[in-house]
């Protein structure tokens, strides 16, 4: 509950300072985001399996986002479209932290 | 202190405080990076209509040049001839004047000749097969501008642009340009002073007949006894060629 109050916060702190990204950042940023969902939806899902480790959690947060970031801008300086293997490996990565989330809060 | 260890979520009652708060940067990630998408795509939109609208806008005022050459050439030509009405020398300057300006193609023309109307098939190309071959080309017109000058054009316009000497017919992508002005189908060629049965026996005539059949193309040969051409409304000076050694 609070975390999705934190979330909310987050935000509405981005609409109302409303941050202007560079035009050539802006593929990045939505590559480090996707990678940030997984992290966030990890972090809760071990959080209620009681397998919370903090500093992991701040260490995957970071490195996942920095790292999607990273091997998208590798693939465009390639001339390889690394986007997709970014969202096809976070996409499956997210769907399957979801539904232990399910599992775990509506039991089954 | 029980505060670190809220933290970092080794205390029963709440989630920890780090995951808390990393929930509050996605957020702010989430609508930044959601944001700046849309305002790329926002600042992308009004460019492309702004540059049609400056394209709309370059052509009206090319059309408006357009009048403005041809009343102003009209008032030069009226003038020369209050003035050659005075003296001989002037009316003799103002006749060889006259020639070279009908030479030149900057006097609108009219008088019998030939009517070629070319457009795209109006059938769908069958799959697998080339779709170009359905359509008209630059070279299309090239061919048949060629065949009605040898057939006796003395003054052509397609599409009421005025060929000259120096008026090139070529393609930017898909579009025939004729004397930097771009066309659109049907291609109207008029072509004053051909002789209908010189050209309806030339090998154009018979290729494209052919192609009519084959791919549907629309080729249209008219005999016109009273057609009309614009004057030629760009830049007719010479300026880098010169005459070589006159015999």
């Amino acid at each position: 509950m609070l975390a999705l109050f934190s979330l909310l916060v987050g935000a509405l702190l981005a609409v109302v300072l409303q941050p202007s990204v560079p035009q050539d950042v802006t593929r990045y940023l939505a590559m480090a985001v996707v990678a940030a969902i997984d992290s966030a939806f990890g972090g809760l899902r071990s959080y209620l399996e009681r397998t919370f480790n903090d500093r992991i959690f701040v260490i995957a947060f970071v490195s996942n986002a920095l790292v999607a970031a990273f091997l998208v801008w590798v693939g465009d300086q390639l001339g390889v479209d690394l986007s997709t293997a970014v969202v096809v490996v976070f996409g499956v990565r997210i769907f399957q932290n979801v539904a232990a989330l399910r599992r775990r809060v509506f039991g089954g | 202190m029980n505060l670190l260890a809220r933290a970092r979520g080794t205390l029963d009652g709440g989630p920890p405080l780090v995951l808390v708060a990393l929930f509050g940067v996605l957020g702010f990630l989430v609508v930044t990076a959601a944001s700046s998408v849309t305002a790329a795509k926002r600042t992308e939109q009004p460019r492309r209509t702004q540059l049609a609208a400056l394209i709309q806008q370059r052509r009206s005022q090319v059309d408006e040049l357009d009048k403005a050459v041809t009343e102003l050439r009209d008032r030069v030509g009226r003038e020369e001839k209050a003035v050659a009405s005075r003296n001989a020398g002037d009316r003799a300057l103002s006749d060889r004047l006259d020639v070279l300006g009908r030479q030149a193609g900057t006097v609108p023309m009219r008088g019998p000749g030939v009517e070629v109307r070319l457009s795209d098939s109006s059938r769908t190309p069958p799959e697998g097969e080339d779709a170009s071959a359905y359509r008209i080309h630059d070279r299309d017109v090239q061919l048949v501008v060629n065949a009605l000058f040898a057939a006796g054009a003395e003054a052509m316009s397609i599409n009421d642009v005025r060929l000259v000497a120096t008026s090139p017919i070529r393609a930017a992508g898909a579009t025939i340009v004729v004397s930097f002005r771009p066309l659109s189908p049907p291609y109207v060629i008029t072509a004053i002073g051909a002789d209908s049965g010189r050209f309806a026996v030339s090998d154009v005539v018979k290729l494209y007949s052919r192609w009519r059949d084959v791919f549907d193309l629309g080729f249209r040969v008219r005999d016109a006894g009273d057609l009309q051409v614009p004057a030629y409304t760009g830049r007719v000076a010479v300026g880098t060629a010169t005459p070589t050694e006159t015999p």
